[in-house]
């Protein structure tokens, strides 16, 4: 049954009446007549019957609902163990089926070529034959772990669970901002996102028909088990967690419960013989498959930083020994490090004989002379980023940074001009986001992480993703950390 | 596979949760019985902190200032609910039972899961003007320290119904295996010894005041409501208070599932379903035997006293070998299960008791 509705005079309702999309920016729900997107009006139909009250309780509900279940992170900055709620916009974002379609192909596309480079990078090193490419931008990379060179991880994955940032820009096309192939984060808050937004809008949930996001945690499970060295009915798979301090302790905790497996602290293991065991009630019992959210530098003090007590000394020899699955393999850094990300697309090409799918963000490498001339003159114009930095701490907003900020950071640059790349500010989309102190829909610009998992049969991709929004107003950047809010993200099902 | 630590976690989560109901339960009725004529509070009130464990910290904090405010139940209140200085006020309880609960978040349902938490966020949020910790529950007044000032009643019947639909709903939604038997564990362990220090103190405090009659029975009374077990009692007694009888009921009547019996019976269950999983050859057995052993040794002892061992003073050393035992095995269970460091040997120039 389906239900197909005429729209009604959408902008003249009251949550729409007052919204001015930003200047210069592609609004994904109100299009240049300032009314809703053609086909969405007729989901969007129970929001804009809506008034500002409704809404308003609607998004309490959904706090409410968040803060009850627990669904919290910790931030860094704050005194430690303080528990925040991710901000929660109730205003789902919604994706056709056909841009979603050529979404999944690019990643897949993608996944599969970082994957080919990573074993190439850690093995026989023919791409840094390539004569486009500078062996030094890999080879002397603070992410690429020398000390795993020559290890094949057990069952030949090495990205289990990539999380791939994108954008779109004025145009409404999509692009990658960035890989992230190490310990991608916040899937749970798409599964948890999903659970809050059917409650508080059951109707228009059931109108838009969603593809369903909570087959997640059983692809995962079966990814792990299938690489694991061992028959798949003895399979011991766990998750590792830094502990409840961590800012994604929650996420550990629901991945662990939803795919039924243990979560284990770096303590409750041990490897004897290069084989992990896990301490129980009865005695120490063998480990095959570890989804490790511990930074690689902190998992194994023999091999890495020996200060760590999050740490298991000999899980790395275990590892390279073929005795335990690590997911994501440790040194998958170098393949997702900003420094490399602008040789993707030569990547694709060097690895699949393919031209990419997906669009990426013109980047200028400060190492490379030319570029770094002209991003010196650009500056004001210009996102600066380190390369090994992450969750938008460390980068320039160069339109609207002051004379003060560009100073330092040309100094920077030209102290370590590796260690910086430059991108054109891109006009992030704009989605109506529900800012409570205002009781109003405004624009909020948004990300999109789609989350990629890849078993032995190739890479599988969530029709869903995180989408983050930056909350202030202005803003550019989405993180958790610095005041970004989340959104369900709807992948709709293609309509016959 | 259950993890050393996890079982650790589960079963202090356990005995916390315990201890918060058997605090607010306490409270709660000994402010009730007050409320009636006859009873004086100096009786009332101490044996809550002696029970708690911490006459000695309270006299240190307050009696020592002004020796009347063992009269002053507010301020025992106070002490026993909302004092950070307490480290078994009701609200570092409740926030022990979220932290342990946090740690074996995925062994958890998660509606016993989501039940905690909202109790913790409800104790925790400051009253209106303190600035906001989160939003606001519908239907139910948001913040505790506002009903604590309102409504006093309704503050400890929502703690000991939050605690109530906690335990339900461990049995109607946790998968019955090592985590749950734990918690169990933990709770029966906790409930055994809690039993125990609440009936020793206020018969203390009867022996001390050798009050009449009707005071007697009013006192008795308020212990069986702390316990839960007033119907119970008259159920079983057909309103006949004594006592001895409510002595023997809250220790040895194997229906009553308060009675330190009771409690002893079920952790032996569960110690049982934990061992029938343990496929580890067994260590050199302890010096007074397994934990297991203790337990079945404990429960039978306290089924053989007589009623006369059960009134006059011998209850009180009936009492403490209660106490001592449930605390020896509780160590014993800590090292033969969860992973602790064993005690160090007798005669070690080392060695700690504990409190």
């Amino acid at each position: 049954m389906r239900y197909h509705q005429p729209v009604e005079a959408a902008s003249s309702a009251d949550l729409f009446a007052s919204y001015q999309r930003i200047p210069g920016a592609y609004d994904e729900i109100v299009g240049p007549d300032d009314r809703v997107r053609g086909d969405l009006g007729t989901m969007l139909e129970p929001l804009v019957r809506m008034d500002p009250d409704q809404l308003a309780h609607r998004a309490d509900l959904a706090a409410l609902s968040l803060i009850n279940q627990g669904v919290t992170f910790s931030v860094y900055s704050d005194s430690a163990g303080s528990e925040k709620v991710f901000p929660f916009c109730p205003v789902p974002r919604m994706l056709r089926h056909d841009a979603w379609a050529r979404l999944e192909r690019g990643l897949v596309q993608r996944l599969r070529a970082l994957e080919l480079f990573l074993d190439d990078v850690y093995g026989a090193q023919t791409f840094l034959t390539n004569p486009r490419i500078d062996p030094g931008m890999v080879l002397e990379s603070s992410a690429y772990m020398a000390k795993l060179h020559g290890i094949k991880p057990a069952g030949g994955v090495r990205v289990h669970v990539g999380g791939i940032d994108l954008i779109r820009g004025a145009d409404g096309g999509f692009a990658v901002l960035e890989d992230n192939l190490r310990c991608p984060s916040g899937v749970s808050y798409v599964l948890q996102n999903r659970v809050v937004s059917k409650r508080v809008f059951p109707e228009m949930f059931r109108r838009a028909r969603v593809r369903r996001v909570d087959t997640y945690p059983a692809r995962l499970a079966a990814a792990l088990t299938a690489v694991a060295p061992c028959a798949e009915e003895d399979c011991c798979s766990v998750v590792l967690t830094p502990g409840s301090y961590n800012s994604a302790y929650f996420e550990h905790t629901f991945l662990a419960r939803t795919m039924g497996i243990e979560l284990v602290e770096a303590s409750d293991l041990l490897v004897d013989d290069d084989r992990v065991y896990a301490r129980t009630t009865a005695g120490p019992q063998r480990v095959h498959s570890i989804y490790r959210r511990t930074d690689e530098t902190f998992l194994d003090p023999e091999v890495f930083r020996p200060d760590s007590l999050l740490g298991v000394p000999g899980i790395i020899r275990a590892y390279a020994a073929g005795n335990v699955v690590l997911a994501n393999a440790p040194g998958n850094g170098i393949a997702d490090d900003k420094g490399i990300y602008p040789l993707v697309p030569e990547i694709i090409r060097h690895f699949l004989g393919e031209e990419p799918l997906l669009a990426q963000v013109p980047t200028y490498m400060c190492a490379r002379q030319d570029d770094r001339a002209y991003v010196l003159e650009h500056l004001h114009e210009l996102v600066v980023k380190l390369v090994d930095g992450a969750g938008g701490y460390g980068m320039l907003m160069g339109p609207q940074s002051t004379a003060d900020e560009r100073d330092q950071f040309r100094a920077r640059i030209l102290a370590e001009p590796r260690r910086y790349i430059a991108q054109p500010l891109v006009e992030l989309s704009t989605t109506p986001t529900w800012i409570p102190e205002k009781h109003r829909l405004e624009p909020r610009r948004v990300d999109l992480r789609p989350y990629v998992i890849t078993s032995p049969d190739g890479p599988w991709v969530l029709r869903g993703g995180l989408t983050r929004t930056a909350l202030v107003e202005g803003s550019y950047v989405v993180n958790s950390s610095q005041g970004g809010g989340s959104k369900d993200t709807w992948v709709l099902e293609e309509r016959s | 596979m259950l993890i050393s630590r996890v079982a650790d976690h589960c079963f202090w989560f356990g005995r916390y949760l315990e201890r918060a109901e058997a605090t607010a339960r306490s409270l709660g009725s000994t402010r009730e019985a007050l409320m009636g004529a006859d009873l004086e509070e100096r009786q009332s009130w101490l044996p809550i902190v002696i029970a708690g464990g911490e006459q000695e910290r309270f006299e240190e904090h307050f009696v020592r200032a002004d020796p009347n405010v063992v009269h002053d139940g507010e301020r025992v209140q106070e002490y026993m609910v909302w004092d950070d200085r307490n480290p078994s006020s009701l609200r570092a309880s409740i926030a022990a039972v979220r932290a342990n609960a946090r740690s074996i978040r995925d062994h958890l349902s998660l509606e016993v899961w989501s039940q905690i938490n909202e109790l913790h966020w409800w104790i925790e949020r400051p009253l209106a003007g303190g600035g906001a910790t989160g939003p606001v529950p519908h239907g139910r007044s948001d913040c505790a320290r506002q009903v604590w000032l309102d409504d006093r009643h309704a503050f400890y019947a929502h703690i000991a119904e939050s605690s109530a639909l906690t335990a339900g709903l461990l049995r109607t939604t946790m998968l019955r295996d090592g985590p749950f038997d734990f918690i169990i564990l933990g709770t029966m362990i906790e409930r055994a010894s809690q039993t125990a220090r609440v009936l020793d103190v206020q018969h203390h405090a009867l022996e001390l005041s050798r009050a009449h009659v009707i005071v007697d029975t009013a006192l008795w009374l308020a212990l069986l409501r702390a316990c839960a077990g007033y119907e119970p009692f008259m159920r079983r007694h057909r309103g006949r208070v004594s006592g001895t009888a409510v002595a023997a009921f809250l220790i040895q009547d194997p229906r009553f599932p308060r009675s330190i019996g009771f409690a002893l019976q079920s952790a032996q269950g569960r110690l049982e379903a934990i061992r029938a999983n343990d496929r580890r050859t067994e260590g050199p057995e302890p010096a007074g035997g397994s934990s297991q052993q203790r337990l079945a040794t404990l429960g039978a002892w306290l089924d053989a006293r007589s009623p006369q061992q059960l009134a006059g003073s011998s209850i009180h050393d009936v009492l403490t070998h209660v106490v001592d035992e449930v605390h020896t095995i509780a160590s014993q269970i800590g090292v033969e299960l969860l992973g602790y460091a064993p005690p160090p040997a007798p005669g070690d120039a080392h060695h700690q008791t504990q409190g």
